[in-house]
């Protein structure tokens, strides 16, 4: 019963400088191709960014464009990329209320 | 001997790749000295982690949590000091916190917090760790943490690391007050402090005293001398010190002119500091950089910090010259000498990531993350920056820098560093305000927040929507408060917008984060389980099997009985025996399979007495004997009990008579125990005659120990062909040989090597070996060893063993040969030996075998420079065998040298060194010297484990001593309630202690509590609080307990009571669980309590989200009260409300257990007006979930009519596949439930795919273990010519396996687990595919 879910063209990156905001990442990797989506996820806690985003791609293209530089620096920070193994799965909705 | 030093000496400079294991030698060894971190290792002995292998510690199995979050801060610390040699004062007073609120410190966590307070701090200002002392001292003392000397020895520590200035005499006095005598540590160290102020006056005074108490005065005492007299302005006299030394027969060591350097430095002489550093390096004596740091500390202190660079290019960079260098550095810091810091930090070995791909590393994060904790000034800040970006030390210094600033809420140091980047032309970003804004979002800070904004005004960074909703809006009690403080006017629409996206996310969030998780437990992991309950149960004196089902102690037993040693099942047989015999009274059943594991092991540990019965049977069976054979009956089997019996009573002639009279009746098993017996009795030949005879049954094989008691006699009486045609036989006739025929192979050879007879031990080791019987071990091949020993030929010997490590890779006794070798003085074949051990063992082990020869045969001297090599770690299992060797053999003065020489050894657990000399001095039953033992771990700083307390304290009682520190007795109970699992059993014993008198900390009696509740025993939990109050005045219970209570009281239909004690929970501010308020909130919905449930929603939410707490509790049961009191309207009412008002989430509420309850109390009343309502809600505004419950809920409760008149008014519950699925998915958990996928089928035939419901089935039938039914479905699956998956298959293969029958197919054969994986991925590929 997988979630239905569009292919997506996602990489995982990780090392992220704190000084960088999705806004950099997005200009950043915007140049291997269109970008479908960014997250990069904030500790609303401390307000500092967890160091690791996921980039997603609306072609395959954009992908390996993305996959075959090597190495990656942003801010003069060495970040790594990977092709996103694990799909990343919002939280469910659905709940258990039986016991209510 | 002096070639052989030199050898060790090599090994510094040698690169063997045995001495780079990565972290060896990080930290050279802890010096006494006077105020240098003596960060050592093993000093933080209470680490609970190290432990796990000390039994004590294992069988805590009903630990509180609290108690394990302790534990893990513990071995935090240690792994802490471990790594860098250093604490952070958050980990410290993390610590001090969990520790205060357990209750009840014991005197060694004491002891380790305020052994933290000194120099393991170099973050902390001076004047703040003695105060931290101070206040760790008071509170622990409050909590009632008794004191005893090692606790004022620790405290002067403290003071002397971070120079307080206080009065030595009233210190004294203090202690006399307190009845805490003084020691000679506490001596040694008053005399230092009085050293520090130059006081040579007060320090006489107190060595004065030492003199009339007849203290020796040792090196301490002459350092610190040097210091005062220095300090006094009598440099003379400082360095005169040394030829008194000398008189007195004291060689200055390292801390002496480490004493002499720092008292130069001071003064600012670098001429005398160089001087004296080349007279050290023409002694015997060595400094390490960490000394060479002390000497640039104090040089930077007393502000000569120009000299400081000759001394740092001095350092040699040793490995743990780092973490070391760090220390140096905070230390800088903190006393405000952060350019000297600077200057250390730019001499730090450049990484070698560097030169690989042209990164700059990030050298010096910790410099300036103090920097910025030290509130240090931000032009110094931007220009350290400068400097090491410049010196391409850090990529991002400035970056960094402000990181550090905005995390440690440092809002102006970060406006002024941000302000610089800027004008830099960095780029500075709304999200660099963020971390700052948090700080204050927490503290509901507006004005902290205003200002935050305004700096970002300042700076023209506009802040976004994020910034708003995230981290500035949340701050707000709600939106006009935060519009009229940000006073957003008329003009400024773009922040005016902003603010109101924000607020909308942010109200969103609210709702989202309502979700409930369910808790999960660990699951327990029985075998850890069990291997705890043993090991609790062999110490306890009073066992009863009582505790167990009966169908579990055979096994227990024997896992009990396994896990013993040897020695200590022969030491306690009298009690297993007793055992046995309440087993028996018990009539408890053993299996003949563990009862053959249980007599194996007796007999391995040579105890089979155990298990036999009553003697002097033979009488009895020689009656009958001679019965049966007037009868004429077979003799065999009793003719053969009888010999077994006479032979067990060693009666060898008369079973010889008994054998001449039955000769043809004679079995080979009577024969066996025969020639056993004579084979003892030393009688070859009588042995050997029997053999013959009962080869008349060639085909049996006698066991192979009767054979190696032939074997014995034989080469015994040197009939050594005999003795080998015996082991051939043996080949021949596939004996086998278990460990203890092993043992008695040894002790075969042995004998023969006792006699010096090498030929014969050589003989018969290459045969066994070389006929493959057993395995060659080190024991095996030691007889060999030891006949070559015993002839005096220890190069033979020598030779004997290295032929043996080419054959057969053991190197045997060659402690033994060395120590021989040594003691001799046959160098030319000790070199040998140590080339042949450090070519094929490593250098590391030929340097312990050489220390354990010097220690053994009392050549300390050398042992000591053995050990000091530098590189060399502790290896504790070498040093525990020697240290149980001197324990052994009484060698106390080895064994005391053993300990001191290895004070300085990396590693090496002090702990464990010093329990040794205590066992020693218990064996010997020597109190005086056991508390020597003590001062002396008191002057190494060394925090004793639990254990050696105990064991020192043991020492002192038992030769009728006052014990002068608190003994931790309540870890007996401890340990007991930790095997105990029967929650009554605990309160009894509970109930015993108390009566006793004895107290125990908060924790066991919450843990007590809480097996009582969860038993439902309220009445004896509250009983056992009495008891806790009664003993700790501040006792509550812990927020589990509570939370316990709480659903125990609801279950009882105590609702008042447990609403009230909600309440008092939260006045504590303890989080009650998320069942118990579910447990409550339903308790008052049956009793109609529509106020209270209100009560309990505005209590809860007051505590915030953090229950994850579903709003459908409290409006489910707030229905419930409704219809409880009559009021159907009303409940109906509220309902329509949530669903027509409730927004986004109203589809998805469930209201199933609504229906559920009115389903079960039967009130059609009710369920007329809801089922009403879901139609409606269903028809007029077209939302299915009301109406989907009902149905679900209705043929959950098998009223299928109704569901299917449900579903004919509501057609649209057909469409709710996705509900309707995870309703089968849910009772196919369970087994019985296959009947309601079915009727659900009928009802609905299209609600799921045939596949899909084809494996549910399966499933269910898999759970319900009905073959029959899941054949009935292959065959129609088959029919439907479908194919199944593996799944279904591995399922109905499991099926038919259990019922005994062979299935028609292939049984898959990986696990369940593995086709459940496989099916998920394919489902997912062809949902990701059908997308494409």
């Amino acid at each position: 019963m997988a979630a239905s879910s569009k292919k997506v063209f996602e990489v995982f990156v990780s090392k992220i400088p704190w000084t960088v905001a999705s806004k950099e990442m997005k200009e950043y990797f915007g140049q291997f191709g269109q970008i479908k989506k960014c997250l990069l996820p904030f500790d609303k806690e401390t307000g500092f960014h967890r160091g690791f985003c996921w980039i997603g791609y609306s072609t395959d293209e954009g992908l390996q464009n993305a996959l075959q530089k090597d190495p990656h620096i942003i801010e003069g920070s060495r970040i790594q990329v990977q092709r996103n193994r694990k799909a990343f799965l919002g939280r469910k909705a659905t709940k258990e209320e039986d016991d209510s | 001997m002096a070639a052989l030093l030199r050898s060790a000496r090599v090994l510094r400079f040698s690169p063997s790749p045995l001495l780079y294991v990565p972290g060896a030698a990080k930290y050279g060894p802890p010096r006494s000295g006077l105020a240098w971190p003596c960060a050592s290792l093993r000093q933080y002995g209470v680490a609970p982690q190290q432990q796990g292998v000390s039994k004590d510690e294992a069988s805590i199995g009903l630990r509180t949590k609290q108690a394990q979050q302790f534990d893990w801060a513990l071995a935090k610390l240690d792994s802490s000091v471990r790594r860098t040699g250093r604490v952070t004062k958050t980990l410290l007073l993390r610590i001090f916190h969990d520790i205060c609120r357990t209750g009840y410190p014991s005197g060694n966590q004491a002891l380790l917090l305020l052994r933290s307070c000194g120099s393991l701090l170099p973050e902390m200002p001076l004047a703040e760790r003695t105060e931290l002392a101070h206040r760790i001292w008071d509170k622990l003392q409050e909590l009632g943490a008794s004191y005893d000397a090692s606790h004022y020895n620790a405290l002067l520590k403290v003071y002397l690391q971070n120079e307080h200035k206080f009065s030595p005499t009233d210190f004294l006095a203090k202690m006399e007050e307190a009845s805490v005598p003084a020691n000679r540590v506490t001596y040694q160290r008053l005399i230092a402090a009085y050293c520090q102020e130059g006081d040579i006056e007060g320090a006489s005074k107190i060595l004065g005293f030492m003199k009339s108490k007849d203290l020796p005065i040792t090196e301490a005492v002459f350092n610190s001398l040097v210091s005062g007299h220095a300090h006094a302005g009598d440099m003379g006299s400082a360095e005169g010190i040394l030829s008194v030394m000398k008189g007195a027969g004291i060689e200055p060591g390292p801390d002496t002119y480490l004493a002499l350097l720092s008292a130069y430095a001071e003064k600012g002489d670098i001429a005398k500091i160089k001087l004296t550093l080349e007279t050290v390096d023409n002694t015997d004596t060595s400094l390490m950089d960490r000394d060479l740091m002390q000497v640039v500390f104090s040089l930077a202190k007393a502000g000569y910090e120009q000299h400081v660079p000759e001394v740092v290019e001095r350092m040699r960079h040793e490995r743990g010259y780092v973490p070391d260098a760090m220390n140096l550095c905070l230390s800088l810091i903190t006393q405000g000498r952060e350019d000297t810091a600077l200057t250390v930090l730019k001499t730090f070995p450049s990484l070698q990531v560097e030169s690989e791909n042209g990164e700059v590393p990030d050298l010096g994060n910790f410099f300036l993350r103090h920097c910025v904790n030290m509130e240090k000034p931000a032009e110094k800040l931007i220009k350290y920056s400068r400097e090491l970006k410049d010196a391409k030390l850090h990529s991002g210094p400035l970056q960094f820098t402000l990181y550090c600033a905005v995390e440690a809420n440092k809002t102006r140091l970060a406006m002024e560093l941000m302000t610089d980047m800027k004008a830099e032309g960095l780029p500075i970003r709304p999200h660099f305000f963020w971390p700052l804004l948090t700080h204050h979002q927490r503290d509901k800070n507006i004005p902290g927040i205003l200002e935050v904004l305004r700096g970002m005004q300042q700076l023209e960074v506009m802040p976004d929507v994020e910034t708003y909703s995230n981290y500035v809006v949340p701050a707000f009690p709600n939106m006009d408060a935060a519009r009229a403080a940000l006073q957003v006017k008329r003009g400024h629409t773009d922040i005016a917008i902003r603010l109101i996206v924000a607020a909308l996310i942010y109200i969103n969030m609210s709702f989202c984060s309502l979700t409930v998780s369910s808790p999960t437990f660990p699951a327990t992991d029985l075998s850890v389980f069990r291997g705890s309950l043993i090991s609790g149960f062999k110490r306890l004196s009073v066992w009863s099997f009582s505790l167990f089902p009966a169908e579990n102690v055979a096994y227990f037993l024997y896992n009990l009985i396994d896990s013993m040693t040897e020695g200590e099942v022969q030491a306690k047989e009298e009690k297993l025996r007793q055992y046995f015999a309440q087993l028996k009274s018990l009539n408890v059943f053993i299996p003949v399979t563990i009862y053959r594991g249980i007599r194996n092991i007796l007999d391995a540990y040579h105890v089979p007495e155990l298990i036999k019965g009553p003697e002097g049977r033979f009488v009895v069976l020689e009656t009958r004997l001679a019965e049966l054979r007037a009868e004429g009956k077979p003799v065999s089997a009793v003719l053969k009990q009888l010999i077994q019996a006479l032979c067990a009573e060693e009666k060898l002639e008369r079973a010889l008579e008994i054998k001449a009279q039955f000769e043809q009746d004679m079995v080979v098993g009577a024969y066996a125990v025969l020639i056993n017996l004579c084979s003892r009795h030393d009688n070859a030949d009588e042995a050997m005659n029997l053999k013959r005879e009962a080869r008349k049954d060639s085909h049996v094989a006698l066991d192979a120990t009767k054979y190696l008691a032939l074997v014995r006699v034989l080469s015994k009486h040197g009939r050594l062909e005999e003795a080998i045609d015996m082991l051939k036989e043996m080949k021949e006739k596939d004996v086998v040989l278990n460990d203890s025929v092993v043992t008695q192979l040894f002790h075969v050879l042995n004998a023969a090597a006792m006699k010096g007879d090498v030929a014969t031990v050589q003989r018969l080791q290459d045969t066994t070996f070389a006929l493959g019987l057993v395995k060659p071990t080190a024991n095996l091949c030691s007889p060999l060893i030891s006949a070559h020993l015993e002839s005096g030929n220890y190069s033979g010997a020598l030779e004997a063993a290295m032929e043996c490590h080419q054959q057969y890779n053991q190197l045997p006794r060659i402690h033994d040969i060395i120590c021989g070798l040594v003691e001799k003085g046959e160098m030319e074949t000790l070199q040998k030996a140590m080339d042949f051990i450090s070519q094929e063992r490593g250098e590391m082990t030929m340097l312990y075998d050489l220390f354990f020869a010097f220690m053994q045969t009392r050549r300390y001297k050398e042992a000591r420079k053995i050990i000091e090599t530098p590189g060399l770690r502790a290896r504790p299992g070498r040093l525990q065998w020697f240290a149980e060797k001197c324990i052994a053999n009484n060698q106390m003065e080895a064994l005391e040298n053993m300990v001191d020489v290895t004070e300085k050894l990396f590693e090496c657990d002090r702990d464990e060194m010093y329990h040794y000399l205590l066992r020693l001095c218990q064996e010997s039953n020597d109190w005086r010297k056991a508390e020597a033992v003590w001062t002396k771990m008191q002057e190494e700083n060394v925090i004793p484990r639990e254990k050696t307390l105990r064991l020192l304290a043991n020492i002192l009682k038992s030769s009728g001593q006052v014990v002068p520190f608190d003994v931790p007795e309540v870890r007996l109970i401890h340990t007991r309630l930790s095997v105990v699992t029967v929650p009554s059993l605990a309160f009894n014993l509970l109930k015993d202690a108390d009566k006793k008198g004895v107290v125990l900390g908060p924790a066991p009696y919450d843990g007590v509590i809480r097996s009582l509740l969860a038993a439902g025993s309220l009445e004896d939990a509250m009983a056992v609080r009495e008891i806790a109050i009664s003993h700790i005045p501040g006792f509550k219970l812990s927020d589990m307990a509570s939370s316990l209570l709480i659903i125990t009281q609801v279950k009882r239909n105590e609702v008042k009571d447990a609403m009230a004690h909600l309440k008092t929970m939260l006045q504590l501010d303890q989080v009650p669980s998320q069942l118990a308020i579910t447990r409550l909130v339903q308790g008052l919905g049956s009793h109609g309590d529509v106020h209270g449930i209100e009560e309990v929603e505005g209590l809860v939410k007051a505590l915030g989200t953090s229950l994850n707490l579903s709003r459908m509790v409290f409006l489910n049961n707030t229905v419930l009260a409704h219809i409880k009191n009559g009021d159907v309207d009303r409940a109906v009412e509220s309902l329509e409300t949530l669903y027509t008002q409730g927004g986004d989430t109203a589809h998805t509420s469930s209201v199933a257990f609504v229906f559920r309850k009115v389903i079960e109390e039967n009130n059609d009343a009710a369920l007329d007006k809801l089922s009403a309502m879901a139609e409606r809600l269903a028809n007029h505004f077209a939302l299915y979930r009301p109406a989907t419950d009902l149905f679900m809920q209705y043929l959950e409760a098998g009223r299928v009519e109704e569901a299917k008149f449900m579903l004919q008014r509501c057609a649209a519950i057909a469409e709710q596949r996705e509900i309707l699925l995870s309703y089968m998915t849910k009772a196919a958990q369970e087994p019985g439930q296959v009947n309601k996928i079915k009727t659900m089928k009928e009802l609905v035939p299209d609600f799921v795919d045939k596949e899909t419901l084809y494996s549910y089935l399966m499933k269910c039938y898999g759970l319900d273990k009905d073959l029959a039914s899941a054949k009935a479905l292959h065959d129609q699956v088959q029919q439907e010519g479908m194919q199944p998956d593996e799944l279904f298959l591995k399922r109905l293969a499991v099926l038919y396996r259990d019922a005994g029958e062979a299935a028609p197919f292939q049984e898959p054969p990986e696990s369940f687990k593995f086709y459940a994986e496989k099916l998920r991925e394919k489902t997912k590929a062809q949902t990701a595919s059908a997308d494409d």
